[in-house]
């Protein structure tokens, strides 16, 4: 390390891990290679990092670089994700810089709550989750069953008529959503050990309206049953308009502490 | 599972990955950090997040 020189962690593995479980993947700058920084049971995920590439003036507008910040999060995953199926690994958030090991060492050393969770994530994996509504398909689905026609009846009892029941289909499908998101969510959820559910984020296209935002983690020995949960899930709603994307697997990013999050 | 495009299939997991990496995973002081409005981050992708990267408050180095 020189004067210019920073320390970038990625993560923590329990102490005594092999530094091999990282020999192929290279740090987040690209020339330097993974080193382990032990400290109480944990060991920090580490790699040298430049300030001129990474210190607090220069940083910021690095951040505003699509490019620059694709290429670091691709690489700041990759190296978290070597750990999968070898060692449990704890991911940190982007972005953790220290000026030198001892300081890395202290950290460590404060933050006794760094093993427990390590103890706790026991080397599951983190498989995503999302479910889409086609809000449209569903609507139209409803309303055939119903045999309800969009005709040309003309007078005022035909139209409150019908939009009453344009407005008890508006509902239907709400409901329809609402009860499709938890019992995908709860069928999943207990495919696996933990279950988070996020908030579902607004989609531009109302073709696809997100229902269901799920991070769950899973034995790397039942990964393969919950890949089978999601199919079933595909099998018993696709017909309804409901499409599934399954990602993953992933370090434990959404697992780091044991809090519930709230429900779907 | 889904239908979608290699290159669509590609996109949503960047998107992903943005999410988990820049949202997720321990925090600790003395990180930087970055505010991110949260809703905007996954569905308009990386380029309108990038916007939205607010103040980036101290690099660490003190732990404490």
């Amino acid at each position: 390390m020189t004067p210019t020189d920073a320390i970038y962690v990625y993560g923590a593995v329990l102490k005594g891990t092999p530094a091999d479980v990282f020999a192929r993947v290279s740090g987040i700058d690209p020339a330097t290679e993974i080193r382990l920084v032990e400290g109480g049971d944990v060991a920090a995920i580490t790699s040298v990092v430049s300030l001129e590439e990474f210190g607090s003036q220069v940083l910021e507008a690095k951040l505003r670089d699509p490019d620059w910040l694709e290429q670091k999060v691709q690489a700041h995953n990759t190296v978290l994700a070597a750990a999968l199926g070898e060692t449990t690994v704890l991911p940190f958030r982007f972005g953790a810089i220290y000026n030198g090991e001892e300081h890395v060492r202290a950290m460590l050393s404060e933050r006794a709550e760094l093993a427990p969770a390590l103890s706790r994530l026991n080397g599951a994996l983190e498989l995503g989750v999302k479910g889409f509504l086609d809000g449209a398909a569903v609507r139209d689905r409803l309303s055939r069953s119903r045999g309800i026609d969009s005709g040309d009846a003309t007078g005022g009892r035909a139209y409150m008529e019908r939009k009453r029941l344009e407005q008890q289909l508006d509902d239907d499908v709400r409901a329809f959503a609402t009860s499709c998101a938890e019992a995908s969510h709860e069928r999943l959820s207990a495919a696996a050990s933990e279950a988070r559910a996020n908030p579902p984020q607004y989609q531009s296209d109302a073709a696809r309206e997100m229902l269901l935002n799920g991070a769950y983690l899973v034995r790397a020995d039942r990964e393969d049953d919950f890949r089978r949960t999601v199919q079933g899930l595909e099998e018993r709603f696709g017909d309804d308009g409901v499409t599934y994307e399954l990602t993953g697997p992933w370090p434990p990013y959404n697992f780091v502490d044991g809090e519930e999050a709230e429900a779907p | 599972m889904s239908s979608a495009s290699p290159a669509l299939q590609q996109q949503v997991t960047l998107i992903e990955l943005v999410d988990r990496v820049l949202n997720k995973g321990v925090t600790l002081t003395g990180d930087i950090t970055l505010s991110v409005a949260d809703v905007d981050l996954v569905y308009v992708g990386l380029r309108v997040l990038l916007a939205s990267v607010g103040t980036l408050e101290r690099l660490g180095g003190e732990p404490s």
